[in-house]
């Protein structure tokens, strides 16, 4: 114990050099982390979180009561894997191929291409939602007003709920793959350049030094931004699903209904701070042990690449 | 074979980025081949991310009569400055919330960063003993989270920031994804520098400051973009935090409360003597969109200069 | 190596546990200093003001960006610095996010002095229940004399709970909030309806009218925006078609009393009464009907659109809303379309079953943290009783929001609503004895007749003292909120398909998630309820 403590002092300024963060997330995070006892208690004000009423697992009834939780639980996953997979595939995808572009008409066209591909990123899911509104709008939106003036019939999008999963996943890659490609390219760029150099003396041409060297030094960059993933992937990105569908509408909830929209809709009449904490904790549990069993098993199989 | 660079070399970065690219002449075929899929497939994206900006600022130029009877279009079927001349007319309110948002995130980037950065570089340490310990610490707090009213009553109870602008400035500092993202970013650097650093007598501060973060430009470039753009979009802690008694509050704070509520629009337009009715609703939603997103545009192609150029720099020879 | 980070992280847990235990602090009500004989009238002398302090009000709406408000504030703190020693300000919540802006605020008890409350909006009971509210039974005789008196005790008992009073009711202000719709009268002429509608099959015969006449101008007959004012509809379906009075204090509207003559039987909405009528299904039908004509925009449900910004500009013909939102509204349509001539169509006009407003639609109640409630009580008094600091605070500047011309009030020449409007958004105890002294020449011109004709059969409102404890059936109340937040909406526009099959899956649904119990434990405690009062 001594000996370890003698081998921390003398590394003293690098413990020094993570205070600030550590003190960060300890007011930030950890301090508030007590808090999630909120989610066992009937939440009276004057008694504050641990003085209120123990009610066990009430809190979580409604969850289950609605019989809407497996469907809840599957279109949250379903959607995160499927935001998971395309996009990293499609951010990776552009990565390399924003890389392979070199010579200065090219080098040009890169910059100017990665420029607006993060536009998208800035919109607000709010303005997304009007857009989307009125580009697939019966009355008045861009598609149906076009397809009325080529004299088709109209699609009328907000009826349709097998499209919007499509519509989902398209629009969040929209938003995100300028931004997401961003790490990717910072990652080919640390590669060691003489790798590279010396796969093309030996004579490799450009799909063999992507699949034999570009993809596997990727491979720690993906298997990190996976599990960081991971640990939010019963967590949806509300405002995304919130503004899109609108809170309303029957016909899309089964395919477009996760847990953030459901808890919205039970809680926005009669404000209730435990059934919500009760969720986030919920959510968190699932999150917590999908991540611990998929990086025991990154470590046991590659110690390098796990997280912790 | 091009010639690797030189760290102290005399050569200006943007010498030095010719000389590498200029080594690169011969292209094969199937480099060839990718690159024009590359452009292909890069031009449909961007094509997709363009359209809708044409349309939000095209929109912000058309009469609102218009919008009303036949929608938005690529191009304004009547042209009108009147949603412009509203949010310029009684400019307060958005150059207030302008300068709030770029000074939170000014400030927020540069602290916020420096921390992360040094975080960063200490965790990658292979021969700092804590290092794991503190990644776990700093990472479980992905996965659990007190909730809202734990968070909103260390905020206000405990530190005392309603109504301040740091209850929007210190939450959103640092994050454990760009902390293991920096830490990353600096393993790519060998550790044999700072090993000789040592040798030479340097602390590990001096080495982090002086010979790390220079070298380290495509991270800090990677990681301040992701920190200053957290600032740029953010509303939720302002809405939480900043009361009506703060007079200007973020963009993107206002911004929302544009979109949703058309009578937060009239009362910005009060100044300008124009009924109810010929307020240009949909039209200022899109202006404000615009106004709200324009600068930080040009900001981006002016940093993507630097992370470039420092990636290229930073390839040592071993 | 695992231990020890378990260990290390438990230590973490456990420290921030012990801070935030010690950062919570409990707060109990606070002890109102008792001043040495304070007389009923007038009690100021007696009372300590030699402190200055700030006093702030919690209005919701949105805070006026045009400078009026710190115009009129400034008016108003110079009057109360020279009677009360001390000043007043407003904190608005804007209706973004309202609900959890306030609640976050009752939850956590910052700086809350005197708190705008409402026992079937802003959910008065559920925040008392948690200790939101401070207890003023001592406290009133001596501060707030003037409203102490004046408030008969049958009133005080509205916002009593246990025994104690935590709110004090808007009980002296006369406000018709039974809602119906407003229609354009130049039009219903144009259509051939030449007197006033008062059925909803009426008002299919108008909108038809819209829809053959009007459609090739682009205008849509009904539209309408929001899920709350599109569930709304079946809000006001029943008041025209039943006499089922609705217990507000149960959420969502899934408990009704079947008619004010047995008011203490519980009913649901949902389900087909007694005599076999079902309004849900002959609603959902009327809907369809409506939705297939063409009526609503097709996409309406993710519509965001102001429909009274497009009723003013020509696009629409119907609104929805209340009775005091109709009478001021009607002379702001005529100023923008000239000779629209906006019409009233009550709901309750069908079936004449109209309760009067639970005079705790509006109340004030003080927060359980505040530091100054005697102060905040002596400046409520005087807002509800002082006819200076009443006009200031509820009407504004004399001669820039208002003048008093003929004994009604007026907006004065050069008056721009965007530049000069004001409103403190108090609706915690606003005065018949001034609002009706100076009546606001904003109103239509036959308000009078529309308030006397609901005098006519107006029946009290039975609930006022009704305090529903939610816990046995919390989790049943969520659930069957989901429900209804999920599958109404459909319902109400005519787009949930076959009417029989929706209506029948609502059903499930709200059995599912166990709607029975809470039928039975409203039945248990409105019983209870009954049996007190006898």
């Amino acid at each position: 114990m001594k000996a370890r403590l003698k081998k921390l002092m003398k590394k003293k300024t690098l413990l020094f050099m993570c205070l600030p963060a550590i003190a960060f997330f300890f007011v930030f995070s950890y301090l508030p982390m007590p808090g999630v006892w909120l989610a066992f208690v009937q939440f009276n004000y004057k008694d504050g979180i641990f003085g209120s009423k123990f009610v066990g697992l009430d809190n979580f009834r409604f969850l289950v009561m609605s019989g809407q939780l497996w469907m809840l639980t599957k279109n949250t996953i379903l959607y995160n894997l499927a935001f998971i997979l395309a996009g990293n595939i499609l951010q990776v995808t552009v990565a390399i191929l924003f890389n392979e572009m070199v010579g200065k008409f090219l080098r040009a066209y890169k910059k100017f291409a990665q420029s607006v591909m993060f536009l998208p990123y800035f919109i607000s899911t709010v303005v997304i939602g009007v857009f989307a509104y009125n580009f697939l709008n019966v009355q008045t939106g861009v598609i149906n007003s076009m397809l009325r003036q080529m004299e088709r019939d109209t699609i009328n999008f907000y009826s349709i709920p097998q499209l919007w999963p499509f519509i989902i996943v398209l629009v969040y890659l929209w938003q995100y793959t300028g931004y997401g490609s961003i790490v990717y390219f910072a990652a080919i760029m640390g590669i060691d350049s003489e790798m590279m150099e010396a796969s093309e003396i030996d004579g490799a041409n450009a799909f063999q030094r992507i699949r034999y060297i570009l993809l596997p030094c990727l491979k720690p960059t993906f298997i990190i931004l996976l599990l960081f993933a991971l640990g939010g992937i019963m967590k949806g990105n509300f405002g995304l699903f919130y503004n899109l569908t609108g809170a309303s509408n029957t016909a899309l909830y089964n395919k477009t209904d996760i847990i953030e929209t459901f808890v919205f809709r039970c809680l926005n009449v009669s404000f209730n701070f435990s059934s919500g904490s009760a969720v986030g904790l919920y959510q968190s549990l699932f999150g917590f042990a999908l991540v611990m069993t998929v990086n025991t098993i990154v470590k046991k199989i590659e110690p390098d690449y796990s997280l912790f | 074979m091009p010639e690797t660079l030189d760290l102290q070399s005399s050569m200006s970065t943007d010498e030095k980025l010719r000389k590498l690219d200029s080594g690169n002449k011969v292209v094969d075929k199937t480099q060839r081949a990718i690159q024009i899929f590359g452009v292909f497939l890069t031009g449909f994206i961007c094509l997709l991310c363009i359209l809708p900006f044409v349309l939000i600022i095209s929109s912000s130029f058309t009469a609102e009569k218009s919008i009303t009877l036949h929608g938005f279009s690529l191009i304004p079927r009547e042209f009108s400055l009147s949603a412009y001349d509203l949010i310029f007319k009684n400019p307060k309110m958005v150059l207030g919330s302008y300068l709030v948002t770029i000074g939170l995130t000014v400030t927020g980037t540069t602290v916020g960063l420096f921390i992360i950065a040094m975080t960063g570089y200490a965790l990658q340490r292979p021969d700092f003993p804590l290092r794991n310990h503190i990644s776990f610490y700093i990472y479980f707090t992905t996965l659990f989270s007190g909730g809202l009213i734990p968070f909103y009553m260390v905020v206000t109870r405990t530190l005392k920031l309603k109504d301040s602008y740091f209850a929007v400035l210190l939450p959103l500092m640092m994050s454990p994804w760009l902390i293991i993202l920096m830490k990353n970013f600096l393993k790519s650097i060998p550790h044999s520098i700072t090993e000789s650093a040592t040798i030479d007598g340097a602390g590990d501060f001096y080495i982090f400051l002086r010979i790390i973060l220079p070298t380290a430009t495509p991270a800090l470039a990677t990681v301040g973009l992701f920190l200053a753009l957290n600032y740029w979009n953010e509303w939720y802690n302002s809405m939480l935090f900043l009361s009506s008694k703060v007079t200007y509050r973020p963009l993107q704070l206002f911004l929302y409360n544009t979109v949703n509520e058309a009578k937060y629009i009239r009362d910005s337009a009060a100044a300008s003597n124009i009924p109810a009715v010929d307020i240009p609703l949909e039209s200022m939603k899109m202006a404000t969109a615009v106004v709200a997103t324009g600068p930080i545009i040009f900001v981006y192609p002016f940093v993507q200069k630097y992370f470039i150029q420092g990636i290229t720099v930073g390839a040592v020879k071993g | 190596m695992k231990m020890k980070k378990a260990a290390s992280l438990v230590f973490a847990l456990l420290l921030a546990l012990t801070m935030v235990a010690c950062t919570t602090t409990p707060s109990g009500p606070a002890t109102p200093t008792k001043a040495p004989e304070a007389n009923n009238t007038g009690g100021t002398k007696a009372i300590d003001t030699s402190k200055f302090v700030t006093i702030s009000h919690l209005s919701l709406g949105n805070k006026p960006t045009n400078g009026q408000y710190e115009a009129v504030k400034a008016e108003w703190d110079k009057y109360l610095k020279e009677k009360l020693n001390c000043a007043l300000e407003i904190q608005y919540i804007g209706w973004t996010d309202y609900m959890t802006q306030y609640n976050l605020l009752l939850a956590t008890g910052e700086g809350l002095d005197l708190i705008n409350t409402a026992s079937d909006w802003l959910e008065m009971w559920p925040n008392a229940q948690r200790g939101a509210f401070m207890e003023l039974n001592d406290l009133l005789p001596v501060y707030a004399p003037i409203t102490w008196n004046e408030i008969p005790k049958d009133n005080w008992a509205e916002t009593t709970l246990n025994g104690k009073i935590i709110a004090i009711p808007e009980d002296q202000y006369s406000q018709w909030i039974n809602h119906g719709f407003m229609y354009r009268g130049d039009w219903a002429r144009e259509f051939g309806i030449t007197q006033p509608i008062d059925s909803w099959e009426e008002l299919g015969v108008y909108l038809q009218g819209i829809k053959d006449n009007k459609s090739k101008d682009g205008v849509i007959p009904f539209d309408i925006s929001g899920a709350s004012n599109i569930k709304a509809l079946f809000d006001h379906y029943p008041v025209s078609k039943s006499s089922l009075i609705c217990i507000d204090p149960v959420q969502s509207g899934l408990a009704y009393g079947k008619s004010d003559a047995e008011w203490w039987e519980v009913r649901s909405r949902f389900f087909p009464l007694d005599d076999g009528t079902d309004l849900l299904l002959d609603f959902a039908k009327l809907m369809k009907q409506w939705g297939d004509a063409g009526y609503w925009r097709e996409d309406v449900l993710n519509n965001t659109a102001d429909t009274w910004v497009q009723f003013k500009a020509g696009l629409t013909g119907i609104r929805q809303h209340h009775t005091q939102t109709y009478v001021t509204a009607a002379t702001e349509l005529e100023r923008e379309i000239p000779g629209a001539d906006l019409q009233w169509f009550p709901c309750s006009a069908e079936s004449k079953n109209l309760v009067r407003m639970s005079i705790t639609h509006g109340a004030t109640a003080i927060g359980a943290n505040c530091k100054n409630p005697e102060r905040a009580l002596m400046v409520y008094d005087l807002i509800r009783n002082d006819e200076t600091m009443y006009k200031l605070f509820n009407w504004g500047l004399e001669g820039v929001q208002y003048e008093i011309k003929d004994g009604k009030r007026v907006k004065p020449e050069g008056f721009i609503t965007d530049s000069h409007s004001f409103s403190s958004n108090f609706w915690g105890g606003r005065m018949d004895k001034f609002e009706l002294k100076y009546p606001n020449d904003d109103m239509v011109a036959n308000w009078k007749e529309i308030y006397d004709t609901y005098e006519t059969y107006a029946t009290p409102y039975r609930y006022g003292r009704f305090v529903f404890d939610k816990s046995p059936v919390e989790s049943q109340l969520t659930a069957c909120t989901e429900v209804i937040n999920r599958l109404l909406p459909a319902i109400c526009v005519g787009k949930a398909g076959d009417p029989e099959a929706a209506v029948k899956e609502l059903r499930d649904q709200l059995k599912l998630a166990g709607h029975d119990e809470i039928i039975a434990e409203v039945q248990r405690q409105m019983t209870a309820f009954k049996n007190s009062l006898q």
